[in-house]
């Protein structure tokens, strides 16, 4: 029976028909280097200690 | 310092700063254009200027110009050693790691991400190293795809590949106990999702459902359809492989409903192509051809020769099922002509045989297209004699993976 043989074809594999690149990765994540907090950090840094001493 | 020296300054971090307005807003090609100015125009401040080479580098990243991104997160990596900039330096190795992963440098890569995690370790920064982690654990997971491993179903695949994709697996679950412990529920999602790859990968679906699980269920506390919609496909494919078509159709539905609400098109196909496979192993044939029409559609409006391709492909299957042989031999000419277009060598020769079939069904001569048959013969199918081969094209119905799936399911943990 023709069927029989056909079982063991190998011509469409199931890997190409399903999962090729399937699969959905998460983003990656980079690290930031932000000027805009440098800035507000040096700032930061410049207006705390005048603040503290304030307080005492 | 000079008057001209302060204008310099002023107007390198005037451009730096527009440069990284443009970033956040997603205009990664406007920021590239004002930090490139910002540094023709020069800093004297040393920081300044490794915040403009990061941040040139991450532009270039996200606009997949990785040869561009590595020499400006090799050059923040050089200025931050030279300044001692610890923290600094673990982010440029990070960066770096990331990177070189995306040009398939993965021993490099891995020397990187080790940097990262060595310094966070040094400076007790938890949240350093559960980023290195992750990164560990994408490099060693591209490592493990990046290895050919044609026809192979997952977990199946060469031990280099397993070993690899072990050893992302193990990453990842030390950064998972680390942002756990952080609270850190943003970077948890991510986490689950890429372990849920990894074991899906690994052949464990069980524990890729879990994972995936766990993804979706922090996509939702966070309002964010985008990481639905993958958790919802990447569950389907998971259940697929563990034998359960209805219950992965309704997550390929899903995850179609969001692709549709976020009016992403070539996901939408992806989620219809995926529908289409599904209901041919349920033997569900008009609403698999439904589907790939679907796909077949987005595809011709998008210009995807390949999903065109593999939409034309699938639609034959579907049709010599149904017994439509002239539908049949439409789709298969069509696949044929356009794998011979893209140079898919596999597909053209399945195309061939699916075509030459047909045309034996429907009455035509072998003889009437002599290159079909000696094509075939160039390559050896083990397949001796000239009769129909008809059912090679229900080849979906008779995928390995459903008489794989027992197996694998009582292997698992």
């Amino acid at each position: 029976k023709p069927q029989e043989e056909d079982h063991q074809s190998t011509a469409v594999p199931s890997s190409q028909m399903l999962h090729s690149d399937a699969i959905e990765m998460e983003p990656e994540t980079m690290e930031t280097k932000s000027l805009t907090d440098y800035f507000s950090k040096m700032h930061m840094d410049t207006v705390t200690p005048t603040c503290q001493r304030q307080r005492k | 310092v000079e008057p001209d020296d302060n204008r310099m300054e002023a107007s390198c971090l005037e451009l730096a700063l527009e440069g990284e307005r443009l970033c956040k807003l997603g205009d990664y090609g406007g920021g590239v254009s004002f930090f490139e100015a910002a540094i023709q125009v020069g800093t004297e401040d040393l920081q300044v200027l490794s915040a403009v080479y990061s941040q040139l580098g991450n532009a270039y990243f996200h606009l997949h110009d990785y040869t561009k991104a590595l020499e400006f997160h090799h050059h923040d990596l050089t200025l931050t050693r030279t300044i001692g900039d610890e923290l600094g330096e673990a982010k440029a190795s990070g960066n770096l790691g990331n990177t070189l992963k995306a040009m398939g440098r993965f021993d490099e890569a891995v020397v990187c991400c080790q940097r990262h995690l060595d310094i966070a370790q040094v400076l007790n920064d938890k949240v350093g190293q559960a980023r290195a982690l992750y990164n560990f654990g994408n490099v060693y997971h591209a490592k493990g795809k990046s290895v050919c491993w044609s026809g192979a179903d997952p977990g199946d695949f060469p031990e280099e590949v397993m070993t690899a994709l072990t050893r992302a697996a193990d990453y990842y679950n030390e950064n998972l106990a680390i942002v756990k412990e952080l609270g850190d529920r943003a970077a948890q999602g991510r986490t689950h999702g890429n372990l849920g790859n990894t074991y899906y990968l690994l052949g464990n679906f069980r524990r890729a459902v879990a994972s995936h699980e766990q993804r979706l269920l922090i996509a939702k506390e966070f309002g964010d359809r985008a990481a639905q919609r993958r958790a919802y496909c990447n569950l389907g494919n998971a259940f697929i492989f563990l034998g359960e078509f209805e219950v992965a159709a309704e997550h390929y539905k899903k995850a179609l409903q969001l692709a549709r609400q976020l009016k992403d098109r070539a996901v939408e196909a992806q989620a219809c192509y995926s529908l289409g496979n599904t209901y041919t192993l349920l033997h569900d044939y008009e609403r698999a051809i439904d589907y790939h029409l679907k796909h077949l559609i987005i595809a011709q409006d998008l210009n995807d020769r390949i999903g065109e391709g593999r939409a034309c492909w699938s639609l034959g299957n579907a049709h010599t099922a149904l017994g439509n042989h002239d539908q049949a031999m439409h789709f298969a000419e069509k696949h044929l002509e356009i794998s011979k277009e893209t140079g898919d060598r596999g597909g053209e020769l399945t195309a061939r045989m699916n075509v030459s079939d047909l045309q034996m069904v429907l009455g035509l001569s072998y003889s009437t297209n002599n290159s079909v048959l000696s094509e075939n013969k160039e390559i050896d199918y083990n397949r001796a004699g000239a009769r129909p081969r008809m059912s090679r094209r229900h080849s979906m119905e008779n995928l390995d993976l459903m008489k794989l799936t027992p197996d694998k399911t009582n292997g698992q943990k």
